[in-house]
Order: structure tokens, then C-alpha cells, then sequence
């Protein structure tokens, strides 16, 4: 990234980009924000506007450039505004997941050192407050939503949202074009946003992304086409529902919009992004593998309720779409003659309707990143007709390294490296390696850290193990610290078989165990809608997930699952036993990180019974 | 939501091809809020016009009948279906209908009192004077729930029936009857057969096409009351009268409202009808109209426009159907003399209590619940829920 430092003057920033918007097309639909069932929307001029009052009110605060600033809220407008406000003013944006336990919030807000803390609601002013004690560098903290919290807190560095505006509004009489200024003055290597890594290993790590990598993104996603063709523009609709503190989320969010003018929509809230999508029918459609496997399985447990025929229309052009699917597999993704007829009749039957529910209707882009999926689930997707790719890319390299085009995907690939990227395999570990302008600047205030994961001549260990497809495609096959290496000295990548599991509509969680032991063994979460749906129309009687789990029918009916998979795999990677996780996993408790990935250590520690249980057997036997 | 923008100016244009994206209230609530109603809403109207073209001229008059008689079954939908306040006196105020029109459009210079005026005074007229009725009713409504104001409206048309029948000069008296109003307008007598448009239509192709436009006309403006504020406080009342009031609905004016509205349709619907029929007389109000009337309501789907015509086409088809049926099975005699163990017009009636019992019973929400059930079934696909 040094070499592209040079040419300083000539970049822009987010900020200044929203600005020329806001000048060149005042009136143009920037974002929408459903409330009350209606969709506001909010357009460029707005958005400027909203986002200088932050500015300026921050300001007010005191707040000079590099110092943090916290968001902590569910998606939604202000989260646009507030970190376009911080931008603006050379702060820090540190986004902080809603899920975050009062314990993780401490730990981020005290590791960055925050100085103002914007929450959304009560619910997430309660953890700042109930540990604000232990931060003595918090200033300030601006509430969104008032209900619960006006009239009845009185801590006097509390703030609402509107009375920052008013502050900002104040200071701007006062020192009118402070925040234009402060924003024109922005570096290259000023650090815009401090993305705290999920942490699946240790506490979370804040990762600190600068304007220059930013602006890297954004020319190599939005300019240059490289996720889209025809490149994305202000004529696309995304669907924000993603955490905004993840970087995947704030790529297709809000530097796409400040890019190339995207129209960003927020539902009314988490529980209703299925009728935000069906109603806003988006164009570029991202998520994580979680999402895709939850929407694949919600159609199958939908159609086990439908009627006769409807069943019977769903099961034959699944089964042409299946094929479909196949063929364009076979084909990284081009159509040929047959399918493209194939396709055409299903369209009238299904799949136009059911990618209309789904909300998929008009989807020209799909992708699939930040966790490996399951071939089947992207399958399924493509059969469907959804154009559907796997991306990959982490927060350190600001989600940039490969990533499947369209017409040329391999299914259970990443994909081929991006235009401007460099990735190369460590020769001895096979660790994947990338190298751009992207690379971020190194972990806040943990410079070990930063030095183990950037290597001297500028390469990012993404500690990632892969292997080239084809010599063009990378596949993953694990993170380094998974990779499982039996007792007869077998390397195994558990999830390629975690993923095989739970495309399944009926596994949840698989976690599959075998470092340093004779014989693989598997914890397995049931997805409780699922199997409680399979449950009742078998008619079996269960109160709670604990109960449901320990059903010797339930367990027969993953031991199905299991078998099925085990015909996939070599003898040595089959599962011998599994057991089925009495509880939900839950982020709660520790067991799962804000991005619902498994922590490991956790799960072998609380499961340790359970684990012991699967050998001991055998070595009694 | 706290301080989200939005000074009043311009509002972006919500974008193209998502009917569901709603970027105002006024969206949600619109006329026709979808794409596939207003296509199919275009389709149902051009083969409405295409109907005359198609049936027989003995057929189109029942057709004819059906569409007039949806326009009063609107009406007491709005009073029975949307506001709730269930009315026996329908027959009533479409009898008020039908004789304010004889006597305004009547011939002056027969029989009876007759003023000889046109359709454009003759029609509002009936709807007004109607609307006036009602609106002294209307009051009783606000004193009175459920089976009492059944009973009380019930008393209306008694009372009613009484005064047509001794109304002489008026009327005809009973078993004699008057003519009702001549179909004339914009200089085209509906009730010769003629050339219309340069087409040359029959004496029934042209009073269909006529009832067609009062119907749509009618069933516009009955869409619109449910669909506005006013429809809303007559659920609001319906559902809860003492909820509706807490929460600042009116409740007199909003009853009284209801049943001025639904006289006023009733009256047209009157006028309208005994103007196609040609000569009336009083004991055409009697109790039966009203039953069958709120046949038609429970039939079609309360409150709903779209089930009021329902219901009326397929209760004024009911005798015809009723014949058709009689021919098929010789137990039913075609006649009222001798032979057959009923005749049909007994089969008719039992016909009336099999379909009111039947539709309560099976399917509460009428023709239009069949509708929505088969429209739901479509509109869920592929999935059932």
C-alpha cells in the first residue's frame, strides 16, 4: 500500500464522495428506512445534510481527529449518518455487533478506547452504562431511540440522537463549514473504521482499515465491476440486514452507495428482512452461509405443508432444477441450450414464483462469503435461477481476494483473485497468502498481533489453508488452527464434512472432532424449526429443544443425515459417532462469536462429557 | 423513529416494477393496489361489455336485473356488512326508490299522478328522498343493537307496504300496480330496441349496457366510502361500537351516516329496477324483498363490494336457475296447478333456506370467500402458506 500513498491529493473519501452526490443529484433516493409500513426515503440531499449535522455536532463534543467513536446499533439510517458524520471529522467509526454481551462491549469499547459511544436504543445504553465505570475515556453517549430512556436517566453525559443534531446544528451557525474542512484534510492513511474480528480463538481484535484501503474497495468491487456486470449503479437496490460492523456488510452497504449510488433499504427490524426482501426485491443480494441455508431449508419445510399438487409441481422442477443446477456446475455457470429451455418452462411452473417469495425475483447478483457454504445450498440457488457466487475475503484485507465471475464459477471454490489482487500459497503450510492496496494497516494497539499476521514484504496470512483448482480457482480447505490430524496422522478438513451436515434442513450446528484421536466424532445442533416441524406431523410430543434432541427418533433421523454423508467421504473421514448438542448454541454464552461462528475451545470444553463419551465407548469395548 | 429528515418537498418516485414497495399510505389504500387487480379489473370489464354479444335476450334482462340489484345490495352491505347495523328494511327504501321515480318521470297525463320528468331528476331524486328516510331511521340505530334494531327496522317495512298499498293515487293500489319511469337519457330510450354507437342494439342489449355503467358507477363509489375514512369507522363500529367511540369515532353520525348512504343506493337501485321491470305494484316490498336482499349480502360476502354483486347476480338468477333445475327432475312441476309433489316456485323457496343455511354453515364468508380461497390458493404459489 506505500506505493499508492503518493497520489494522496487526488483521492477522495467517503464523505466527499456523498457530498458531491448530495450537489449533482440533490433529489435522487440515497437509502430507505421502512417504518410503520411505510418505506421513507431519504435522498442524497438528506443524507449530507444529516451526515454534516453529525459532524458537526461531534465536533461540539470535542471530538479531534483519531479519536473513536462508537456505533452501536442495529441497521438502520442513523448508522449511515453516523459514520459518514465520524468520517467526515477524521474520527474512527468502531462498530459494535447488536448481539454483544455487556462483557464484549467492555472489551471493545475499552481496547479502542472510545470516546463518544452512539447507541441505538435502552436496550443497548444499558451495557455501556452498566460497565461505563470501567471506562473512564467514554465522554459522551448519544441514544437513538428515546423510549425508555428520556425523562428517567440522568446521567448527564447521556445525549439524544436529536439534540446532537441540534448541537450540530448550533455549531455549524456558529463555525458554519468546520465539518467540509475538517473532511477535505483527510489522509490517505487516516484510519476511517476499526472493525473488530469475531474472535473465534481470543478476545476480538480490532482491525484498523485507513481511507486508502477504502478507496481501494471501492475501485476495485464498484468501478471495475469485479462482483457485478454490468458494473453495480444508482439503478440497484440492496437490502441492509447484515451487522454493519462486519466488513461484508459495510462493503455492500455503505461504500457501494457511496460509490456508485446503490439504494440501500433497512427493514423495520431483524425479525422482518423475509417481507423487506419480498417487498424490495433487491438486485444484489449478499449473505452468509447461515442465511442461504435458512432460506433453502424454510422453502423445504414450506413445501412439506403444501397441498398435493403444489407439492407435486415443487418436487418435479426441483428435480429439473437440480439438473439445471448440475449442468451450470459442470459449466462454471454458463447456460447451454437445454438448460436455458429447461429453465424457461420451470420459470412458469416455479421458479419465477418462488424466487419472487423469496425475494430473489429480481436478483441479477448473489453471493456467498465470510464462512464456507455447501455446495448443495448454492446448487439449489443456481437451479432456481439465482445467480449465485461464492466471494471470499476477510476484515484484514478488507474482504478483498477472490471471488467466482460470472460464466466462470466452480462450484466449491472461492473463485479466481481479484483484478488488483495478489494471492499465492505458502509453499510449506499452504496457508493463503494476499497481497493489495487493501491490506489493512495492522490490529489496534496489538502490534505482535499485526506482525504475526503481515509478513515483512507486505503479505497478509490469512490463515486460511487452500489449494489451487484448475490453477486458476482457490479452494479453501480450512483455517489453519482446524485443520484435524488423526491418530494414524491423516490430515482432515473438518468442514468440508461440518458443511456437508448441515446442508441438511435439519442440522443447525456440526462440529466435527478428531484431532489427535483414532476415529472422527461429531456434536450436532437440530435446527429447531425444522425437526419440530418434522416432529409434528409425525406426531410426536416435545416441549423444548433439550427434550426434542434427546428423541430416539430425532437421533435416528440424524443418523440418517450422517450416513448419508459418510457415503461422500473416505472411510477415514466418516463420522463413527455424534451426539446431539442438548442446547442451542448461543453468542450469549460465549459459544458462538458475533457472526455465529463456533468457537471451538468453548464448545470442547463444555461438551467435554459428551466428547469423552464418544471415545470412552470404544475403548472399553 | 425519531428525527429522520423528510422536510415536505418533492418525494422521489418509489422505484419501478416492486408493487410492493409502498412509499405512502395512499398506496396501500389505493383503488386498485396491485398490478394483477388492475389487469384483471381491465379484463373483467371489457367482457362484461362483451356479455351482450353472447347470451340471449331472455337471459341478458335477468343479467340486467342482477346488476341493478347489486347496486342495493351494496347498500345494505354498507349498512349490515361494513357498519354492522343489521337492516330488514331494505325493502323499504327500495320501494321509496322505485315510487319517487314513477311519479317524478311518470306520464303526466295518465291515471295515476305522474310529472313526466327525466332521468336526470327522476334518478337522484329517488336516491335523495330515500337518503332523507334513512337518514330519520338512522337515529333508532344509534338507540338500538343487534335484534332490536332487526325488529324495529322489521316494523319499517310493514309500515311501508301499508302506505304503497293505501297510497292509491300514488301506487296503483294492490293487484294493479303503475309503470315505472321511462329509460331515457342524453336522447336514447333505453326502452325501445334502436342503434347505439352505430350498432344496432336490441331493447335488452341496451338496458344491459346501461346497468352495467350504474352498476360500476355505483360499485366505484361504494369502494371508495369502504375504503376511506368513513368505511373504516363503520368496521370500527361494527367490530366494537364501544371501542369505535373511545377511540373518537362518532357514533351517531357514523350510524346515521351508514344508513343514509345505504338508503341512498337503495333507492337508485329501486328507481332503477322497477324502470327495466316496467309495472310494480305494492306488494312487491314486502318481508321477502328484505330477505332476499340480505341473501344476497350473506350469499355474496359481508362486507365486501365484489361479493355484493356476486351474491345479487346469483339471487336474481335463482329463478331462473330454480327452472332450469325443475326441468331436469319432473317431481318439480313447472306450474302452480296439479301434478309434481312441489311446484317450483316451492322449490325455489326451499332452494332460498338450503343456500342461507348452507352458506352460513360451510362457507360464513359467501361467494367471496369461495373467491378468496381460490385466489389465495394461486396467490400462494408455489408454497400453500
Amino acid at each position: 500500500m506505500n506505493e499508492r500513498q503518493e497520489n494522496a491529493t487526488a483521492r477522495t473519501t467517503l464523505p466527499l464522495r456523498i457530498r458531491e452526490r448530495a450537489r449533482t443529484s440533490p433529489s435522487t433516493v440515497a437509502m430507505r428506512e421502512k417504518n410503520l409500513g411505510i418505506w421513507d426515503q431519504i435522498t442524497w440531499e438528506d443524507y449530507w445534510e444529516q451526515a454534516t449535522l453529525v459532524g458537526h455536532g461531534l465536533l461540539s463534543l470535542g471530538v479531534e481527529p483519531g479519536d473513536r467513536v462508537g456505533v452501536h446499533s442495529e441497521n438502520r439510517c442513523e448508522w449511515l449518518f453516523s459514520d459518514i458524520g465520524i468520517t467526515a471529522v477524521r474520527a474512527v467509526t468502531v462498530g459494535l455487533y447488536p448481539t454483544n454481551p455487556a462483557a464484549e462491549v467492555l472489551h471493545v469499547l475499552r481496547d479502542s478506547g472510545t470516546s463518544v459511544l452512539i447507541a441505538e436504543d435502552q436496550e443497548q445504553l444499558d451495557k455501556a452504562l452498566e460497565i461505563i465505570d470501567e471506562l473512564p475515556e467514554l465522554r459522551h453517549l448519544v441514544y437513538i431511540e428515546p423510549r425508555g430512556i428520556a425523562g428517567r436517566y440522568t446521567d448527564p453525559r447521556l445525549l439524544s440522537w436529536t439534540e446532537l443534531l441540534e448541537r450540530g446544528a448550533e455549531h455549524r451557525d456558529a463555525h458554519p463549514g468546520a465539518v467540509d474542512a475538517r473532511a477535505e484534510q483527510a489522509q490517505d492513511d487516516d484510519i476511517a473504521t476499526l472493525v473488530y474480528t469475531s474472535g473465534t480463538t481470543g478476545p476480538p481484535k480490532g482491525a484498523m482499515l485507513t481511507i486508502a484501503n477504502i478507496e481501494f474497495v471501492i475501485e476495485t468491487l464498484a468501478q471495475h465491476g469485479a462482483f457485478v456486470d454490468p458494473p453495480a449503479n444508482d439503478k440497484d437496490l440492496i437490502v441492509s440486514y447484515l451487522p454493519l460492523c462486519h466488513v461484508a456488510e459495510r462493503v455492500f452497504t455503505t461504500w457501494f452507495n457511496a460509490a456508485v449510488g446503490t439504494q440501500v433499504n433497512f427493514a423495520e427490524s431483524i425479525e422482518t428482512v423475509q417481507v423487506a426482501l419480498r417487498e424490495v426485491q433487491p438486485t444484489i443480494v449478499f449473505g452468509v452461509p447461515r442465511i442461504w441455508e435458512k432460506i433453502a431449508a424454510g422453502v423445504h419445510i414450506r413445501m412439506s405443508g403444501a397441498s398435493r399438487l403444489k407439492k407435486l409441481n415443487f418436487g418435479l422442477w426441483m428435480k429439473v432444477s437440480q439438473w439445471i443446477g448440475r449442468r451450470l456446475v459442470e459449466n462454471d455457470g454458463n447456460h447451454t441450450l437445454a438448460t436455458r429451455l429447461a429453465y424457461a418452462a420451470g420459470w412458469v411452473f416455479l421458479y419465477r414464483p418462488l424466487r419472487e417469495r423469496l425475494g430473489l425475483g429480481k436478483a441479477r447478483y448473489a453471493a456467498s462469503g465470510a464462512a464456507p457454504i455447501a455446495p448443495e445450498v448454492l446448487e439449489f440457488f443456481m437451479g432456481i435461477g439465482v445467480p449465485m457466487h461464492e466471494v471470499y475475503g476477510m476484515t484484514e484485507n478488507s474482504a478483498i481476494a477472490t471471488a467466482n465471475r460470472a460464466g466462470r464459477i466452480k462450484v466449491g471454490t472461492v473463485g479466481e483473485p481479484q483484478e488488483s489482487a495478489e494471492v499465492r500459497l505458502d509453499p510449506e503450510t499452504g496457508e493463503i497468502l494476499t497481497r493489495h492496496a487493501g491490506t489493512f494497516a495492522g490490529y489496534w494497539n496489538n502490534p505482535e498481533a499485526t506482525a504475526r499476521t503481515i509478513t515483512e514484504d507486505g503479505w497478509l496470512r490469512t490463515g486460511d489453508v487452500g489449494e489451487w483448482v484448475d490453477g486458476t480457482h482457490l479452494k479453501i480447505t480450512d483455517r489453519i488452527k482446524d485443520i484435524i490430524i488423526t491418530a494414524g496422522g491423516k490430515n482432515i478438513s473438518p468442514s468440508e464434512i461440518e458443511n456437508s451436515l448441515k446442508s441438511s434442513p435439519y442440522i443447525k450446528e456440526a462440529i466435527v472432532i478428531g484431532d489427535r484421536r483414532k476415529y472422527l466424532t461429531a456434536l450436532i445442533g437440530i435446527e429447531l424449526d425444522t425437526v419440530g416441524d418434522w416432529a409434528q406431523r409425525r406426531k410426536l410430543a416435545f416441549t423444548t429443544y433439550r427434550d426434542l434432541s434427546q428423541k430416539p427418533e430425532v437421533i435416528e433421523l440424524v443418523q440418517e443425515v450422517v450416513e448419508a454423508t459418510n457415503t461422500k467421504f473416505a472411510s477415514v473421514e466418516t463420522i463413527k459417532r455424534f451426539r446431539l448438542m442438548p442446547k442451542e448454541l448461543d453468542h450469549e454464552q460465549g459459544e458462538l462469536t458475533a457472526t455465529q461462528k463456533i468457537k471451538r475451545p468453548a464448545i470442547t470444553r463444555q461438551f467435554a462429557e459428551e466428547i469423552a463419551d464418544m471415545y470412552d465407548e470404544e475403548v472399553r469395548a | 423513529m425519531t428525527a429522520t429528515v423528510t422536510s415536505p418537498r418533492r418525494t422521489p418516485r418509489p422505484p419501478r416494477g416492486r408493487p410492493r414497495l409502498r412509499t405512502a399510505y395512499r398506496q396501500d389504500m389505493a383503488l386498485i393496489n396491485t398490478p394483477a387487480k388492475r389487469r384483471s379489473t381491465v379484463l373483467l370489464v371489457l367482457a362484461a361489455f362483451g356479455v351482450p354479444f353472447f347470451f340471449t335476450d331472455d337471459l341478458l334482462l335477468v343479467f340486467t336485473l342482477g346488476l341493478i340489484a347489486s347496486v342495493g345490495a351494496i347498500g345494505l352491505n354498507l349498512v349490515t356488512g361494513y357498519a354492522g347495523q343489521v337492516s330488514l328494511g331494505h325493502a323499504f327504501f327500495l320501494g321509496l326508490g322505485a315510487y319517487t321515480a314513477a311519479v317524478l318521470g311518470g306520464d303526466p297525463e295518465g291515471r295515476l299522478i305522474g310529472y313526466g320528468m327525466p332521468m336526470w331528476v327522476w334518478l337522484p331524486a329517488a336516491g335523495i328522498v330515500a337518503a332523507i328516510a334513512g337518514l330519520i331511521v338512522g337515529p333508532i340505530a344509534v338507540r338500538l343493537r343487534g335484534l332490536y334494531l332487526a325488529i324495529v327496522t322489521l316494523g319499517l317495512v310493514f309500515l311501508g307496504e301499508h302506505v304503497f298499498r293505501e297510497a292509491r293515487t300514488l301506487t296503483g293500489g294492490p293487484g294493479v300496480g303503475r309503470r315505472g319511469p321511462d329509460l331515457e337519457l342524453f336522447g336514447i330510450r333505453f326502452s325501445e330496441g334502436g342503434s347505439l354507437f352505430g350498432l344496432g342494439l336490441s331493447r335488452d342489449q341496451q338496458q344491459f349496457f346501461l346497468a352495467l355503467v350504474f352498476l360500476i358507477v355505483f360499485a366505484i363509489l361504494g369502494r371508495n366510502i369502504a375504503r376511506s375514512g368513513v368505511g373504516r369507522a363503520f368496521s370500527a363500529v361494527r367490530d366494537r361500537d364501544v371501542a369505535a367511540a373511545v377511540i373518537g369515532i362518532n357514533l351517531t353520525v357514523y350510524k346515521v351516516m351508514a344508513f343514509a348512504m345505504s338508503s341512498f343506493f337503495a333507492g337508485v337501485a329501486g328507481a332503477m329496477y322497477y324502470a327495466v321491470v316496467g309495472v310494480f305494484e305494492p306488494a312487491a316490498f314486502g318481508l321477502l324483498l328484505s330477505i332476499q336482499y340480505l341473501a344476497m349480502v350473506l350469499i355474496g360476502g359481508v362486507a365486501t363490494i365484489s361479493g355484493s354483486i356476486m351474491g345479487a347476480m346469483f339471487i336474481t338468477a335463482l329463478p331462473r336457475i330454480a327452472q332450469e333445475i325443475a326441468h331436469l327432475f319432473p317431481v318439480i312441476s313447472t306450474s302452480t296447478v296439479g301434478g309434481g309433489i312441489i311446484n317450483v316456485f316451492q322449490f325455489e323457496a326451499i332452494l332460498y333456506g338450503l343456500l342461507i343455511i348452507g352458506f352460513l354453515i360451510f362457507e360464513p364468508r359467501g361467494l367471496y370467500g369461495i373467491w378468496m380461497r381460490i385466489r389465495n390458493y394461486w396467490k400462494g404459489w408455489p408454497f400453500s402458506y
